[in-house]
C-alpha cells in the first residue's frame, strides 16, 4: 500500500458549490457497466437479443401475421415492438434490478451521490437500447420481406413506444417487490408477459373474443400500445376499420388515455414497493 | 463524561461552531416499523472534528451501523439532529454526499465486472474522482486490478469497498465495521491508509468489533449498549474509569481467607485463582508482596495490569439487557 500525501487530497476549504457531475455522465458510467455485464452473461444475451427477433419470424414464416384488416408489414414491426417491451425491456428489467438488489450493488450505489432515479435508469439503458435495436433491424428488414404500405400517422406508434418502454421499466420495478432473486422472475413477470401479450391484440383481434374477455384485453397494459401501432401503421381502429390521419388523432385518444393511467399506477406502485436490498 | 454532559457538548458545537465540527449528532432516536415497533437507536449525541477518528464500539445489535445509517443521511432519524459540515445530510444530499465517503458493513459490487471495471463505474458517478489506478494503488489492489469481483477474497472486497469510499477524496469518511475479513497485515496496512487520511484534515467515524483496533485508530470513541451511548472518551480515559487487575495462585495449604485486608481492594474471585480489582495498582500490589514476603508465601503465576479498553467494553457487554445495570457499569464494575 502506498503512502498517500493525504494533504493534497483534502481539500478542506473546498466550496459547499462543487461542480456537479452531470447526470448524463453518470448514467453513461452506469450504462458501460450494465452493457458489459449483459454482454458476458450470455443466457441474459440470448433471451433478451435474440429469442424475441427468432420468435417475430417463427410468427412470420408460419403466416400467423397475415390478417385481412392489418397490413403484414406493419403487425411485423408492432409483434416486434411488443416482443421487445414485455420480453426485454420487462423481463430482463425485472431480472437485472432484481440481481442487482440481492448482490447488494443497489444498496451500494445508493451511498454515493446519484439519486435513486440516475441508478434505475442507468441500469436501464443497455436493455432499452437492445430492443430499439430489434425494432429498428425490423422496421430496415420488413420492406424486403413483405409489403410495408406507409404509415398514416408515424407520430402513434413513435409516442405509444417511448411510453410503453417508461411505462414498463416502471411495471419492471414495481415487480421486483414479489420477486425474491433473479430465478423466481421467470415466474412473477408470467401474468403480465403471458396474459399481456396473449389478450394485448397482436396475435390475433381481440373483437373475435367473448365481449367481457375483450374489454378486458383492452385495459390491459401492453394492449393500447398495439392499438397505437395499429392506428398509426395501418390506419386501422380497434373495431377494424380504416381511418384517415385526422380521424387517426380521435381515434387514439382512448388508447392513449389507458396507456398513461397504466404509466401513472406502474409509477406509483413502483416508487412504493421497490426495495433497495433484500429483505432481511 | 456522562450521557449529560456529552449532549451539552453537542448543543455548544451546533449553536456556536457548526463550521468548525465535521460531524454533529444531537439527541438521535431511529425506532424501525412505525410508532410501536423497535427503537433501535435511543438519543445518541457526539461530534467529531476535522483531523479525527471517531470510533462507535458495541455488541452485536447494540445500534451501532443503525446510527451510522442515519448520520450518514441513509435514513431520517425519528427525532434528533445530525449536521455533516453544517449540512443536513438529508436535506442538503446533494451538497453533502459529494464530501463524504461511505463504506457500508454490507456493500456489494456486480460479482461479473473486474475491479477497474467496478472502480470506473464508481468514478463514473463522482464529482471529483481521484483517479481509479491511484484509488486502487491506495488500497493496495493494483495488481489485482483485472480479476473480476467474484474472483476476489473477502479481504480484497473490502478493500475495492474502501477504495470506492476514498475515490471523491471525501472530507468526512464514515467506515462500517472496515476491517473485518482482512488478514494482520492488510489491517495493518488500512489502519495506516485511514491514518494518512486523518493527518489530512479529513474526519473519520468507524464502527469495530476490534478493541485493539479501536485503541490504534480513535482519537475518541464512545461504547454503545441497547441503543444508548453508555460510556465515551479517549480510549485511556474511558479504560481509566475501570479497576486494575491483579491476579495469582495461592500454593497449596493457604485459604484465600487468610488474605489481607488491602484497602481500595475488591476481591472479584477467589478460587480457583484470586482476581482482586484495585484503583490504586501500585500501593495494593506493594501491601500485597509485602504480606507475601513476611508470611513466606509464593504467589503463583502473579500478574497486575492497569485496565485497558477490554475491561471497559467487557464490562459493558456484561451488563446484559438491563439497561439499569448497563448504566451502573459505566462507573463501577462489579
Amino acid at each position: 500500500m502506498t503512502s498517500v500525501t493525504a494533504t493534497t487530497d483534502i481539500n478542506p476549504r473546498h466550496p459547499v458549490g462543487i461542480p456537479r457531475r452531470s447526470r448524463g455522465a453518470a448514467i453513461l458510467a452506469l450504462t458501460r457497466a450494465e452493457s458489459t455485464l449483459l454482454i458476458r452473461n450470455r443466457t441474459a444475451l440470448f433471451n433478451s437479443l435474440l429469442l424475441p427477433v427468432l420468435l417475430v419470424a417463427f410468427m412470420y414464416q408460419t403466416g400467423a401475421l397475415d390478417r385481412p384488416e392489418l397490413n403484414t408489414g406493419a403487425l411485423l414491426i408492432t409483434t416486434m415492438a411488443i416482443f421487445g417491451l414485455l420480453f426485454v425491456t420487462y423481463y430482463n428489467l425485472v431480472t437485472t434490478y432484481v440481481a442487482r438488489r440481492e448482490e447488494l450493488v443497489l444498496k451500494r450505489m445508493r451511498t454515493g451521490e446519484i439519486g435513486d432515479f440516475t441508478i434505475l435508469a442507468g441500469s436501464a439503458v443497455p436493455t432499452i437500447l437492445v430492443s430499439l435495436l430489434q425494432l429498428a433491424v425490423v422496421s430496415i428488414a420488413v420492406p424486403f420481406l413483405t409489403d410495408l404500405k406507409a404509415p398514416t400517422n408515424l407520430l402513434l406508434p413513435v409516442v405509444a413506444f417511448v411510453l410503453g418502454t417508461v411505462m414498463f421499466a416502471l411495471l419492471a420495478a414495481a415487480s421486483t417487490a414479489i420477486t425474491r432473486n433473479s430465478e423466481t422472475a421467470q415466474i412473477t413477470t408470467l401474468p403480465v408477459v403471458i396474459v399481456g401479450t396473449a389478450l394485448s391484440g397482436v396475435f390475433f383481434p381481440l373483437s373475435i373474443l367473448p365481449e367481457t374477455l375483450a374489454a378486458v384485453g383492452r385495459f390491459l397494459p401492453a394492449t393500447p400500445v398495439v392499438e397505437l401501432f395499429n392506428l398509426g401503421m395501418s390506419g386501422t381502429s380497434r373495431d377494424g376499420s380504416q381511418v384517415s390521419l385526422s380521424e387517426s388523432f380521435t381515434e387514439a385518444l382512448v388508447p392513449l388515455a389507458i396507456l398513461v393511467v397504466w404509466l401513472a399506477i406502474a409509477g406509483a406502485l413502483a416508487a412504493r414497493y421497490f426495495r433497495w436490498e433484500p429483505r432481511r | 463524561m456522562t450521557k449529560s454532559e456529552m449532549s451539552r457538548t453537542a448543543h455548544t458545537a451546533s449553536a456556536g461552531q457548526e463550521q468548525e465540527s465535521a460531524v454533529v449528532v444531537d439527541g438521535l432516536h431511529r425506532r424501525f416499523g412505525g410508532p410501536t415497533g423497535f427503537e433501535a437507536v435511543r438519543g445518541v449525541s457526539f461530534t467529531v472534528e476535522r483531523g479525527e477518528v471517531f470510533a462507535l464500539l458495541g455488541t452485536n445489535g447494540a445500534g451501532k451501523t443503525s446510527t451510522l445509517e442515519v448520520v450518514e443521511g441513509l435514513s431520517k432519524p425519528t427525532k434528533g439532529r445530525v449536521s455533516i459540515l453544517g449540512l443536513d445530510p438529508v436535506a442538503d444530499r446533494w451538497a453533502v454526499r459529494p464530501r463524504i465517503g461511505i463504506m457500508l458493513q454490507q456493500g456489494g459490487f456486480p460479482s461479473d465486472l473486474t475491479v477497474t471495471e467496478t472502480a470506473k463505474m464508481w468514478a463514473g458517478t463522482l464529482s471529483r474522482p481521484r483517479p481509479v489506478d491511484e484509488a486502487l494503488e491506495m488500497v493496495d489492489l493494483a495488481q489485482r486490478a483485472t480479476v473480476v469481483v467474484k474472483s476476489l477474497s473477502g479481504g480484497e472486497r473490502r478493500r475495492l469497498d474502501l477504495a470506492l469510499a476514498l475515490m471523491n477524496r471525501p472530507d468526512v469518511l464514515f467506515l462500517d465495521e472496515p476491517t473485518t475479513g482482512l488478514d494482520p497485515e492488510s489491517r495493518r496496512n488500512t489502519w495506516r491508509l485511514i491514518g494518512d487520511i486523518v493527518a489530512g484534515g479529513a474526519a473519520v467515524v468507524l464502527t469495530t468489533h476490534y478493541l485493539e483496533e479501536a485503541e490504534e485508530l480513535a482519537d475518541r470513541l464512545a461504547i454503545m449498549h441497547n441503543g444508548r451511548i453508555v460510556t465515551t472518551g479517549t480510549p485511556t480515559d474511558i479504560a481509566a474509569d475501570y479497576p486494575s487487575t491483579i491476579a495469582f495462585g495461592l500454593p497449596e495449604g493457604q485459604s484465600a481467607s487468610e488474605l489481607p485486608v488491602i484497602a481500595g481492594c475488591q476481591v472479584a474471585q477467589s478460587e480457583p485463582k484470586v482476581v482482586l480489582h484495585t484503583d490504586q495498582l501500585q500501593a495494593s500490589l506493594s501491601e500485597l508482596l509485602s504480606w507475601a514476603n513476611a508470611r513466606g508465601v509464593s504467589l503463583t503465576a502473579l500478574q497486575a495490569r492497569t485496565a485497558s479498553l477490554e475491561e471497559a467494553f467487557l464490562a459493558v457487554a456484561d451488563a446484559g439487557d438491563d439497561r439499569d445495570s448497563s448504566q451502573q457499569a459505566t462507573h463501577h464494575v462489579a
